[in-house]
């Protein structure tokens, strides 16, 4: 079966699956569950980075859009619907933990945290791809400010407007944020990549 | 320009939007191209975190169990002929609190009479729909509707085989004791009391069904 084929079935099931859903249907409910579970985990889990409460903030996502479902007109995609919504419960949740909030200012607390700027010395390239573990273990290391706001930008693919007015900063400051996010993931994956080579 | 003033505007100007001076900068040096080659790296990769975790089966759980209860999940309505026919859905409403006036009368009738009738004590014990506890005297319903039963127990066996079985004894249990009501009804028609266990006998059958299709009582 072709991409597009594949892709047109897939649009098509999860187009039934919501009116049957409508109806009160279990395995529509179940269905839709399915095929957007990972990602919205995934989001919770990048987002917390514990695997608990990204359970039950999968949990919570998805049973306020169930609730939801009958109001769906189908006027953006599902699963565009259900990410905002899983992204709005998992900031909602932040918010009430009162984790550190992203500094409307930018400067931080402990300036040790501070990724270091690249003057004057050459610097070697990271190769060409990154392993998914490592980079994972980086990000879920990353301060949570600056976790939340890679998340949103460079995991989920949200634009700096929209992250300003999730997170409720300046677009200019998400960006900052984004930029030294980078960065000490930048420094964290060069260690980790030395370290692994001076291993005999 | 010097790395320190081009590493100090990257940020906003990262994805684009730099200037004539800030190309050069960035062509020239080494350094902070390598710095930008990094940074799209970490970028680009950063995609591939979207889909990497499975949750517990357990989220799944609880999130139909609630569904469930909520009454957001509901089974799917069989149709109007999987409804006993009498009494009518539509006077179903009412039967509710008949039915539990009833179990009251039958307490009251029961003590009364000193009754030592197993299946009326049987019925008066349950606290539930359930109908196992009764035993039917009978094994052939009188005005019940055999392919109604048929039916709903065809439909309880496509979703629920190992459930078939006890929905079809409560259903024979239930059929045997409409039959023994309407009996007695007929026997004295001006029988008020046997008038309401009639009644009841039939709200009990629409009770099976019910929770055969997994809906409460109205």
């Amino acid at each position: 079966m072709t991409d597009a084929r594949k892709l047109q079935g897939d649009k098509l099931s999860e187009a039934e699956a919501i009116e049957r859903a409508k109806q009160g249907d279990a395995e529509a409910f179940q269905l839709l569950y399915g095929l957007h579970k990972r990602r919205v985990y995934s989001l919770c889990l990048r987002m917390t980075a514990n695997t608990a409460e990204a359970e039950d903030l999968t949990q919570e996502a998805f049973l306020q859009l169930f609730r939801k479902i009958a109001t769906f007109r189908g006027e953006s995609a599902f699963s565009t619907w259900l990410h905002r919504m899983a992204v709005n419960v998992v900031l909602m949740q932040l918010r009430k933990k009162s984790l550190p909030v992203v500094p409307l200012e930018e400067t931080l607390e402990n300036e040790e945290e501070a990724p270091k700027k690249e003057l004057g010395a050459q610097d070697p390239v990271l190769s060409g791809s990154i392993d998914r573990l490592r980079l994972q273990n980086a990000v879920d290391a990353l301060p949570p400010g600056y976790r939340r706001i890679f998340v949103l930008h460079d995991v989920e693919g949200y634009e700096h407007n929209e992250i300003a007015a999730m997170v409720g900063c300046s677009i200019g400051n998400s960006k900052s944020q984004l930029h030294k996010a980078r960065m000490k993931l930048r420094e964290s994956l060069k260690t980790s990549r030395a370290e692994k080579a001076a291993k005999p | 320009m010097n790395c320190a003033e081009f590493q100090e505007f990257l940020p906003e100007g990262f994805e684009g939007g730099r200037t004539v001076e800030q190309e050069s900068h960035l062509k020239s040096c080494s350094t902070c191209s390598g710095l930008v080659a990094d940074l799209e790296l970490i970028a680009r990769e950063a995609r591939q975190l979207q889909e990497t975790a499975e949750p517990s089966p357990r989220v799944w759980n609880y999130i139909e169990i609630t569904l469930r209860q909520e009454g957001i999940i509901r089974e799917p309505h069989l149709g109007p002929a999987l409804v006993p026919a009498r009494p009518q859905r539509r006077n179903m409403a009412w039967l509710a609190p008949v039915a539990a006036l009833v179990l009251v009368a039958f307490g009251i009738v029961v003590y009364q009479r000193g009754s030592s009738d197993s299946r009326l004590a049987a019925h008066l014990d349950t606290t539930t729909p359930s109908l196992v506890a009764i035993v039917p005297t009978s094994q052939k319903p009188s005005a019940v509707n055999n392919s109604e039963d048929d039916q709903l127990l065809a439909a309880v066996a496509s979703r629920s085989p190992a459930m078939q079985a006890q929905y079809a004894s409560n259903l024979q249990n239930v059929n045997a004791y409409i039959k023994d009501a309407e009996e007695s009804a007929q026997a004295d028609p001006n029988d008020e009391e046997a008038q309401q266990i009639v009644m009841d006998a039939y709200e009990q059958r629409a009770a099976v069904y019910e929770m055969a299709l997994d809906r409460s009582l109205p």
